[in-house]
């Protein structure tokens, strides 16, 4: 899948992210990126991405995969997996693999999506005890970065966020806001950065509670283009 | 500026540069930046700020920290608010609370003439007889009780929570906190230090420790300066409240409208001490009070706190503060030594030195007010032999001004919710704090350091302690051998009012007459006359209450123990526990496309349904059901609970979870599933799908998706089957098309399956593609009609939604609600689980015996509903149909009566356009089961109404509709 350099309507995609209507009020522009449209600028707001912001990734490509066998199928396919439960790897091109249990993991596609995992691993032959999960559409995915990152986190969520018992590649199961949510830190350069994934029907009370958290800070909405201008994430391995 | 104001360096905390104007009782009044209501008020002379609770007196500044209910103030939209730390702000209007007229001319004060009739107790005593008597004073009791007023028109304040990890909390930041927090960051701790101020430093900021005035300042800047020093691994919590301490170390913190749960590895309690009153007539007068609150006045605020003073005291403080105050230009009238034999200090050396008159064997026995009565104009001393034997030598003295410096009494109460005892020393004539729990430390005046070098090493000490590098105490940390507190103060005039409890009016006597009673143990004591039980909990209560109550029941002081400290420590706001509430909402991915049809939405568990397309229900739903039975309708079903079941013993594990047969179920099929409990009570009801061998998709209902995925994986857990079970709840978009022209609408976007009766029959199973979009497509009929169930990606879900009313646009296709589709299944006698069904409901009672597989060896609650159908039937549902003419009809819960004996409930009920008669279902008597059977409904107004059981399918018994 790639990005496309013209602007559009998202609601001419099939494909929608589960806020569009949230992104466009708050003047998004649109970006294509395969079947849907991602929002990526929102004029006015540079160098938000910084300070604090707010991205939806929802429309990108991901993909989980279940079952006993699962991590094994997928270590075979991709070369590499955590070997600790909650522990994300990045693998060579950008893709970010998460171990959530002994049984089950997530697979994020690149930011800048010119990775071929993702689209890989959504063809590949599946074995008897690795399963598909369908985690494009049961979760919704943002990216929470800048500077005040884990003060806005602090107050939706009673993790310990520090740096050191909370590092570059730890993965949380956790609560947001009393929703269940998949919080995967993956600073950019020095630039905090959180991926959040949650429920994809409470995808519009998540965008608007963490819009809320973010205010005290000066934050706001950024498109996907603030982000891949940020430091590139490290991919030096982290086991 | 005002003649009280004093110039820098008076007024650490003031904005010189900025005035703030503000009204106190409609009068306008300018104060600084940095400014209380209170030190605002004092600098221009108010001193009177309140009324006490009981006997409406006149009440000021005592401890100028926060600690006490004297200064409690009322704002437009918050009452109870201490003057004493409320920051003013420009416009802001304060007004006195608990008075009638006015705060100077408080009509009510004359309460206090009939005291001797109202003792502690006494409203357990009156108000009871003669029988119904309560219901005359209750009213007038209620129009006295309480402090201020709740404006309940006010809007509600953003209020909200947050939470905070840290390696080693340290409250206050005093000179042992500072110490503590710096050795912990150089340690290499995270540290998060919490200060009431506004300013670090604690006491030194205003205590005078030495000749020198400015010691304490210096030694706070060089505190102030270690801490830059160490800043990067310390975080600040000025002005901020901790209120509690829990298991675990969780610290509540309040911060301006923000509740912070701070989760500690380890507590160092820094908390200080707070000054004691002397108990003496009229104690209670602005103008009296403590020494520490002048010297917050002078040194915090620049105010100069009277003009003629005298101070009491039985320690080395009561000089520093009148060396303090002399040298604002405050008249020293006396400093009333209490000690019989003082330890010769140098600030006692300095005051004596400047000839300042110093009053030994004498205490106070009187302050006498003003002719306005709202403040002090002098005192009265009498000699002393011995504090129990007031001697008739007296000496007045005129006075605006009593600084009471007789003791302090640890700030305990985190200590004690720690786990720490809080016992009676007498050798320090105050309470020790004893056994904290290994991750709790406490430093500093909390544990008897009075000078700032016992504070500091002791400090730095228990900050090395936390993050695990200490060794043995050094010697300088050892709390003070001399004590500072005198061993009661307390010296009885023979008229008036000597206050032990400023909050709740308690004297002397009120404690004794306690004793009276019978209630002698001090929780007693405190239960039965309130003490301590104020808004500052006894903080200058306790320890006056405890040497009291030795006194009168003869028992040893030595060990005693106050009553049980709980939190709050101080005072929180609701809205700071209520916070920012989070409610998660879901909704389908076709939400907005309700709304714009104009959707009246409805709350189904967690998510949000159409209910009907309005505006009015009763048309919109007689439209939606004409278009449904007529043409077609499509409904969104997104919310129906969706789980994946993978694996080989995917079948088998349904076999158990679900009462009926699903091995035999042949791939491309579905059949209908009803789960039960361990007690046989009916839990949930949806379709199971097999898409293959080992693969099912099964459906669950809206409110219970969780709970069936939940009850999956614990009993996978408990069996250890070899199926992987996946909720996909929100993953899928889901719709029901439904009506006779449903297929003519599908077959042009749906792309190339066979929708044939033959290819795709009734209750089939296929994986297709709706107008390109990959779906899973099931041929169900809740509402009796055919019709498909759409379950596409849920990020598509809109797109399906769009495509699908354009595909009906031809044959008039409308969307319909929940409230339609309930009516219509009811016409097909279908229960909705919940509704129709209880917390006891098993599947005999609700028909639904058909269900069961026979010949099954387990399935959950197979035993259960044996063992309940050993018993005769209690109730049975069944249909019911009344007279078209029925005016009005039951609603849902109204009771099935024979006779005078209840016998069930309606559970549904619809006045069905289809049929053109109301019908529903209820849970009968048995024995009221048979068809023609006539029941009677008693409807919500009381009155009874006919309705005849009736054989359910109401509509299309052969079921003919839902199988073309």
């Amino acid at each position: 899948m790639t990005a496309h350099k013209h602007m559009t309507d998202p609601a001419r995609h099939p494909r929608r992210s589960f806020v569009y209507r949230r992104l466009c009020e708050a003047g998004a522009v649109f970006e294509v990126c395969g079947d849907a449209a991602v929002a990526t600028d929102y004029p006015g707001h540079a160098g938000l991405a910084q300070r604090l912001a707010l991205v939806d990734l929802s429309p990108l490509p991901r993909l989980g995969f279940k079952g006993p066998r699962a991590l094994s199928w997928l270590r075979r396919q991709v070369g590499d997996v955590p070997d600790d439960n909650n522990r994300a790897y990045v693998l060579g091109d950008g893709a970010l693999v998460a171990r959530l249990t002994d049984t089950e993991a997530l697979i994020l596609c690149d930011i800048a999506v010119s990775g071929a995992t993702v689209a890989a691993l959504e063809e590949a032959d599946l074995i008897a005890g690795a399963y598909p999960a369908p985690r494009r559409d049961s979760h919704a995915w943002f990216v929470l970065c800048g500077d005040f990152a884990v003060d806005c986190l602090q107050k939706l969520c009673g993790l310990d966020l520090r740096p050191q018992r909370f590092a570059d590649l730890a993965v949380a199961q956790t609560s947001l806001a009393r929703l269940s949510a998949i919080l995967i830190r993956q600073d950019r350069g020095a630039v905090p950065s959180f991926h959040i994934l949650a429920d994809s029907a409470s995808a519009l009370y998540l965008w608007d509670v963490l819009i809320d958290s973010m205010d005290e800070f000066l934050g706001a909405p950024a498109g996907w283009k603030a982000l891949r201008d940020l430091d590139p994430p490290s991919r030096k391995p982290s086991r | 500026m005002s003649a009280r104001r004093l110039a820098p360096p008076y007024g650490l905390l003031l904005d010189r540069s900025t005035q703030v104007d503000f009204t106190f009782e409609g009068q306008a009044v300018s104060g600084l930046a940095g400014d209380t209501i209170a030190s605002a008020l004092a600098a221009q002379d108010i001193w009177l700020l309140s009324r006490s609770f009981k006997y409406h007196r006149p009440r000021g500044v005592l401890s100028l920290s926060g600690d006490d209910a004297n200064t409690f103030v009322q704002l437009p939209d918050e009452p109870n608010v201490l003057a004493d730390t409320y920051k003013i702000q420009d416009g802001l209007a304060v007004s006195g609370q608990h008075y009638s007229g006015s705060l100077r001319s408080d009509a009510a004060q004359r309460i206090s003439a009939f005291s001797r009739f109202l003792p502690v107790g006494f409203y357990y005593h009156a108000f009871h007889k003669p029988r119904g008597i309560w219901d005359f004073w209750e009213k007038r009791i209620r129009a006295r009780a309480g402090l201020g007023a709740v404006n309940q028109n006010v809007r509600g304040k953003y209020y909200d929570k947050a939470y905070a990890c840290t390696d080693v909390a340290v409250i206050g930041a005093g000179a042992a906190g500072v110490s503590a927090a710096v050795a912990a960051a150089k340690a290499g701790r995270d540290v998060t230090l919490i200060e009431r101020q506004p300013i670090l430093g604690g006491s030194l900021n205003h205590a005078r420790l030495q000749v020198k005035s400015t010691y304490g300042v210096d030694l706070a800047r060089e505190l102030a300066e270690e801490l830059t020093a160490a800043e990067h691994r310390i975080a600040i919590l000025a002005d901020a409240l901790c209120t509690g301490l829990f298991a675990d170390n969780l610290l509540s913190v309040m911060r301006d409208n923000r509740l912070i749960k701070l989760r500690a590895e380890q507590v160092i309690l820094a908390t200080g001490a707070i000054e004691q009153p002397a108990v003496f007539e009229n104690n209670d007068l602005p103008g009296v009070m403590m020494a520490s609150a002048a010297q917050r006045l002078l040194w915090l605020y620049a105010v100069r706190p009277g003009r003629d003073a005298v101070i009491l005291t039985a320690n080395a403080d009561g000089y520093g503060a009148a060396l303090d105050l002399a040298e604002a230009g405050v008249t020293i009238r006396g400093i009333v030594e209490l000690r019989d034999e003082p330890t010769v200090e140098p600030l006692m050396q300095e005051a004596v030195s400047r000839r300042m008159p110093v009053l030994r064997g004498y205490a106070i026995r009187r302050a006498f007010a003003n002719e306005g009565g709202h403040h002090l104009a002098g005192i009265e001393l009498v000699s002393v032999a011995g504090q129990d034997r007031p001697q008739r030598d007296t000496l007045r003295i005129s006075c605006d001004l009593i600084c009471m410096s007789v003791g302090w009494a640890p700030a305990a109460s985190l200590a004690a919710q720690a786990g720490a005892e809080i016992a009676y020393n007498d050798a320090q004539a105050s309470f020790d704090i004893r056994g904290l729990p290994d991750r709790v430390q406490a430093v500093g005046a909390l544990t008897h350091r009075w000078t700032p070098e016992a504070a500091t090493a002791q400090g730095r000490h228990a900050g090395l302690r936390a993050a695990g590098q200490a060794g043995e105490p050094p010697p300088g940390a050892a709390a003070d051998a001399q004590p500072v507190n005198h061993p009661f103060p307390y010296f009885p005039g023979d008229s008036g009012k000597a206050f032990v409890d400023f909050d709740e009016d308690l004297t002397p006597e009120d404690i004794e007459n306690s004793v009276a009673e019978g209630f002698d143990h001090v929780e007693l004591v405190k239960r039965y006359s309130t003490v301590g039980m104020g808004p500052s909990q006894g903080r200058q209560s306790a320890a006056n209450t405890v040497r009291l109550l030795s006194r009168v029941t003869g028992r040893s002081l030595n060990g005693s123990r106050g009553w049980t400290n709980r939190p709050p420590a101080y005072p929180e706001k609701v809205g700071q526990l209520a916070g920012r509430g989070f409610e998660p909402v879901r909704q389908s991915p076709m939400h907005d496309r309700h709304l714009q049809a104009n959707a009246e939405m409805m709350a189904a568990g967690a998510w949000l349904r159409p209910a009907f397309y309005g505006p009015d229900r009763d048309t919109a739903i007689e439209r939606e059901v004409s278009v449904v039975r007529g043409n077609a309708g499509l409904i969104d079903v997104s919310t129906l609970g969706g789980i994946e079941l993978r694996g080989p013993d995917a079948a088998a594990f349904l076999e158990r979870v679900y009462t009926g047969r699903f091995e035999t179920l042949k791939p491309g099929r579905s059949r209908y599933a009803l789960m039960c409990d361990m007690t046989g009570t009916i839990q949930d009801d949806g379709m199971a799908c097999r898409f293959a061998a080992d693969h099912f998709y099964v459906t669950a209902t809206t409110g219970n998706s969780d709970e069936v995925h939940r009850a999956m994986l614990w009993w996978n857990a408990q069996w250890g089957m070899d199926v992987d079970i996946t909720n996909v709840t929100g993953a899928y978009a889901a719709v029901n098309i439904a009506g006779p022209q449903s297929r003519s609408i599908l077959a042009p976007v749906c792309d190339g399956l066979d929708l044939s009766a033959e290819g795709f029959p009734y209750m089939a199973v296929r994986n297709g593609a709706i107008a390109g979009i990959p779906s899973r497509i099931l041929r169900v009929g809740f509402v009796g009609e055919l019709g498909y169930e759409i379950h596409a990606p849920a990020a598509l879900g809109e797109a399906l939604w769009d495509a699908l009313l354009e595909a009906g646009r031809r044959y008039r296709m409308r969307p319909f609600g929940v409230e339609t589709q309930r009516m219509l299944r009811l016409e097909k006698g279908h229960i909705i689980i919940g509704q129709d069904t209880d917390g006891l409901t098993h599947p005999h009672e609700a028909g639904m015996g058909w269900a069961l597989g026979r010949g099954k060896p387990f399935f959950l609650g197979q035993k259960a509903i044996e063992i309940r159908m050993r018993r005769p039937l209690a109730r049975k549902l069944v249909g019911f149909a009344m007279r078209p003419q029925t005016a009005t009809l039951p609603e849902e819960c109204n009771l099935v009566i024979r006779g005078d004996e209840i016998v069930g409930r309606v559970t549904s009920i619809f006045r069905s356009q289809t049929l053109g008669k109301p019908i529903g279902l209820a849970y009968v008597a048995p024995d009221q089961a048979a068809l023609g059977t006539s029941l009677t409904i008693k409807d919500s107004s009381g009155g009874f109404v006919e309705a005849t059981v009736t054989a359910t399918p109401f509509f299309d018994p052969q079921n003919r509709r839902q199988s073309l």
